[in-house]
Parts: structure tokens; C-alpha cells; sequence
């Protein structure tokens, strides 16, 4: 076999191979846009219990994040960091976070606890490194915690706006917040290529999910449950009081949140802020009480009454949170099915390509 | 089998694939807002029965003391008895209008006695009314859009292919009858 015919072969099989997995995705696509498109926008005010779809903007709840490669506070990012070693490409950094956030619309505010949930966000920012080794433009590495308080004070942006970050150029930049993302910024390396996409504060979403009242969530066990463990486990058991008095009496139920989980169950304790003393060892660093507004707002932050909507998975039916408005959200998965078509053109080229290379002729 | 004939074979079996996938999504999707309409008509027919069970309560909190307004009450109360949920959903649709213009006229003839307004359950029972009439009308504009789509798609290519293989027909809007109809305006006296 000439060296012709083995590049034309191995060219075949990977745009048979391409077009295929464009293809799939473009289903993807096209289910998700289905979906989105299938549902009515409800306004959040007056949400019936079931599957709902509302549009509103981003506010972060108790907790945002910080993104990795544009340090922008958000509620989702995945961010992916390729670098050049020898004449491969290697993934440095592959990480993907969510919290739980509210969605505001004109008529009010919902919480929504995406555990679990299809994230629907294109990257936003998809950059390389220069020829000559300089960092794209755009690029800030995280310089601390990913995860921060969801509301910004006057201090904390103050605090902010001082913080002194490292230069992107030098050798020494630390961790960055993490190892992995120390990798990126050391000396030798070679040409890397970023990519991050992220549902930031601020942001217009569309979300699919269920609604339901907050005593009603099946969380933490329920998480487990909406991704196909066994229907009927503890949690199911929780919903008869007299097993809930059964567990109670023969003690493996905690009395209180206090007795479940300890300093866990204070508000605002771990982000600096308890709003009561925490019981800690004596050798630990002690963390001062917040004042009493921000325990207020700390405290009124993390309540929810157990009759209040929230919106999360529902069973069989994962929430879908897409970046944008209905129609941009539609249009996205319309274009992905689009380019999938363009794939099975592609793998059908390919495989006649394939067939030519093989037997030497077009005809029989 | 020769290489031309595994490539014809793959083309025609990817041809299938995809014009399945588009088959069945196109049914799935009918078949989902088929049930969407009919969850949202359902959340509907729950607020509009919340409403009839509040509105005897309304009623009897103000009728000893609007001696004058009896034929406010009345109209309310033959509202509220002439609502069935039994009925087409049009015929409900112009009971709910009306009841809906009525119980507005109520507040606003409460609104002329300032002993009845300022009494807690006359407050409370009107501000729950008007909770019920908001929700009423976001559920409703719910409801129409869902019916939209399901119209508009049954009657799109490829699904009208299948409305006559499944007996999809268009449904009714919740709106009254002539309710959708562009007013004259006059432009000149």
C-alpha cells in the first residue's frame, strides 16, 4: 500500500470517527434545545409545584466561586488547561464546579440547588499562549480560595480591589490556589491553551427543573436518590413519622442540627463568620463572631422556611441550567444539531473516501 | 462484502438514524406538551377552585354591613354558582372574567366603607383573593403559551404527518369568546 493510500485511509477513519461524534452531539443538542423549547417560561411569584422553567438573572445564595483562569465570581465554571509537552498535548488542569444560587425575574426570587444538574454554558473564554511564550490577554490565575462569601460587603471589596496579585510572567507564582494550576505558571513549559466556561453573577440563565417545597428536598440522601439509587432508602422512611420516632427512640436520629452536624450547622462558620461562638479545639486558631448585622443577614441568608419553593432535580428528569435567555439557549442546541448533520456528511464522505482507497475505484 | 457496498450500506444506515431520531424526537416533543398543557390546565383549575372557596368567606364577612351594595354581592355570588369545572374550558374562561371584574368591583365598593376595609379578616381575605387572581392570570398566560406551541407544532411539518396517525387536534386557549378580538378605536369623532 502506498504512503498515499495509508493517509488517505487514516484520514477516512478519523472523519468517519469526527463526523460521528458530531453527530452525537448534535443530538444532544437537539434534545436539549427540545426540551427547553417544549416548556413555558413560568414567573417565579406564582411557580406551581412540578416541572417548571424560569428565566431570571444570577444572584449568588450563601457561597460564590471564584474561576480559575479569569478569577470571576461565578456559580459554575469548568475550566480546562492543555499544555505542550514534547509533541503532545497534556491536560493540566480539568476542573468543574457548581453551587447553589438563586435565580431572580421581575416578579421574584428562587433557590435553586443544582446537584446534579446538565450545565449548558460555552466557553467564554478559549485563548492560547503567544508564539513567543506571552500570555493571552484576559488571563487572571486565581490568586486564593475558589469558593468565597456569596455577598460582597464594602470590606470584602475594598479588601478585593488591595489584594496585590503576581505578575503572570515570572517562575515563582506559588500555587495559585492549587497545585494543578501552579503547573501552568512554572518555568519550561510549554505552549498552553486555556479554555473556561462559567455561569457568572449577574448572568441571564434558563433553568428546567423541579419545584418543590424546601422540607420536601430529598437532600443530602436525595441527591442519591435522583441519580438512581434504590427509591425507598432512609430518606423514604423519613416521611412516616412513626419510623422517623422509631429511629429517634432507638437514637440514629440527631435531635437537632447542632447535634448532627456541631460548628457545621452555624451559619456563616468556615467562610469567617459565625454568627455565634463555634466550639473549637483549644489549639485552633479562634474565629471571632460576626457583628450583629452580618449575622442577621448571614442568618436570614441561610434560613429557608420549609414551605418556600425551591427549584432542584427532579426524579428521572435532570435540571437543565442554561447560559442566556430561552431563545439563545434554543438557538445554541439548534446550531450544535446543525453542525451534528454536517458530521454524518462528513463520516458519509469519508466512508466513500475509505471505500476508493481500498478497492482502487469508484465502480463495483 | 466489497468496500463500495459497506459505504453505501453505512451512508443509507446513517440516512435511517437520523431521520429516526428526528421521528421519534418529533413525537416525544407533541407527546411533552401535550402533557405540559394539561399540567398547566390543571394548575389553573386548582387556583380557580381556591378561589371559589374563598370568595363565600369574603362575602359573608361584608354583607351584613354593605346594606346598599347588595347587588354587588349578588353578582359575585351567582358568579361563584355558576363556575363547573365540568364545563368547556371557554365556558370557564368567561366564568372566571366575569367573576374576576366582579370581585374588582367588590374591593372597590369596600373600599367606600373604611369599617369594613380596616377589619383584619376583610384584609386578609382580600389580599388572599388577590393572590388567587394573580396567580390565576399568570397560570392562564402559562397555560395559552403551552397551547400555542402545541398548536403551532401539530400543525408544523413533519408532525402534522403524525397528528392524523395519533389524533392530535389543536386545544383551546383559556379565554372567553371574542376576548382575543381587536377593539374598534375611532380615530376621528
Amino acid at each position: 500500500m502506498s504512503d498515499a493510500a495509508a493517509i488517505l485511509i487514516s484520514g477516512s477513519i478519523a472523519g468517519i470517527g469526527g463526523g460521528l461524534w458530531l453527530l452525537v452531539r448534535g443530538f444532544g443538542g437537539y434534545r436539549r434545545a427540545g426540551r427547553l423549547d417544549d416548556t413555558g417560561t413560568s414567573r417565579i411569584a406564582t411557580l406551581a409545584v412540578g416541572e417548571v422553567r424560569v428565566t431570571g438573572r444570577v444572584e449568588p445564595a450563601e457561597l460564590a466561586l471564584t474561576s480559575p483562569l479569569q478569577s470571576r465570581r461565578c456559580v459554575y465554571f469548568r475550566s480546562q488547561v492543555r499544555q505542550q509537552q514534547g509533541r503532545s498535548m497534556q491536560t493540566v488542569l480539568d476542573e468543574k464546579r457548581a453551587v447553589g444560587f438563586r435565580v431572580r425575574d421581575d416578579s421574584g426570587a428562587i433557590r435553586v440547588f443544582p446537584r446534579g444538574a446538565i450545565w449548558d454554558a460555552p466557553a467564554v473564554f478559549k485563548e492560547g499562549d503567544g508564539f513567543s511564550g506571552d500570555r493571552p490577554p484576559g488571563l487572571a490565575l486565581r490568586s486564593g480560595s475558589a469558593i468565597g462569601p456569596g455577598t460582597l460587603d464594602r470590606e470584602d471589596l475594598i479588601a478585593q480591589l488591595l489584594t496585590v496579585r503576581p505578575s503572570l510572567g515570572g517562575s515563582d507564582l506559588g500555587t495559585m490556589g492549587s497545585s494543578r494550576v501552579g503547573i501552568i505558571s512554572g518555568t519550561g513549559r510549554g505552549r498552553s491553551e486555556y479554555e473556561e466556561a462559567r455561569i457568572e453573577v449577574g448572568d441571564t440563565v434558563t433553568i428546567i427543573g423541579t419545584a418543590l417545597p424546601f422540607d420536601q428536598l430529598p437532600d443530602p440522601d436525595g441527591a442519591d436518590l435522583a441519580e438512581g439509587s434504590a427509591v425507598g432508602g432512609p430518606l423514604a422512611a423519613m416521611g412516616d413519622p412513626e419510623i422517623a420516632a422509631d429511629l429517634d427512640a432507638a437514637g440514629t436520629l440527631a435531635a437537632n442540627p447542632e447535634e448532627a452536624w456541631g460548628n457545621a450547622s452555624i451559619p456563616g462558620f468556615g467562610i469567617g463568620e459565625p454568627v455565634r461562638a463555634p466550639h473549637l479545639n483549644p489549639e485552633a486558631s479562634p474565629e471571632s463572631v460576626a457583628d450583629h448585622d452580618t449575622a442577621e443577614r448571614f442568618t436570614r441568608t441561610f434560613a429557608i422556611a420549609p414551605g418556600e419553593l425551591v427549584l432542584a432535580i427532579g426524579q428521572g428528569r435532570p435540571m437543565l441550567v442554561s447560559l442566556g435567555a430561552p431563545s439563545v439557549a434554543v438557538a445554541r442546541g439548534q446550531d450544535q444539531f446543525l453542525v451534528g448533520l454536517l458530521g454524518a456528511v462528513v463520516a458519509i464522505g469519508s466512508a466513500v473516501m475509505l471505500a476508493i482507497a481500498i478497492s482502487g475505484t469508484i465502480g463495483p | 462484502m466489497s468496500p463500495q457496498a459497506f459505504a453505501a450500506l453505512f451512508s443509507f444506515l446513517l440516512v435511517v438514524v437520523v431521520m429516526g431520531f428526528l421521528l421519534v424526537a418529533t413525537y416525544n416533543s407533541v407527546v411533552t406538551l401535550g402533557q405540559q398543557a394539561s399540567k398547566a390546565w390543571a394548575n389553573i383549575d386548582v387556583s380557580l377552585k381556591q378561589r371559589h372557596d374563598e370568595l363565600p368567606n369574603l362575602v359573608e364577612a361584608v354583607k351584613d354591613l354593605m346594606t346598599y351594595e347588595q347587588a354587588t354581592l349578588t353578582r359575585v355570588t351567582q358568579l361563584r354558582a355558576a363556575y363547573s369545572s365540568a364545563e368547556p374550558i371557554p365556558a370557564q374562561a368567561a366564568t372566571s372574567a366575569a367573576t374576576s371584574s366582579a370581585v374588582r368591583q367588590l374591593f372597590a365598593v369596600v373600599e367606600r366603607y373604611p369599617d369594613i376595609k380596616s377589619q383584619a379578616n376583610v384584609l386578609d381575605l382580600q389580599r388572599e383573593i388577590q393572590r388567587l387572581e394573580e396567580i390565576i392570570a399568570d397560570r392562564r398566560e402559562l397555560y395559552n403559551d403551552t397551547v400555542y406551541r402545541f398548536n403551532t407544532r401539530i400543525s408544523q411539518f413533519p408532525s402534522n404527518m403524525l397528528a392524523g396517525l395519533f389524533g392530535w387536534t389543536a386545544r383551546p386557549f383559556f379565554s372567553a369568546p371574542g376576548e382575543l378580538a381587536t377593539p374598534a378605536v375611532r380615530l376621528t369623532e
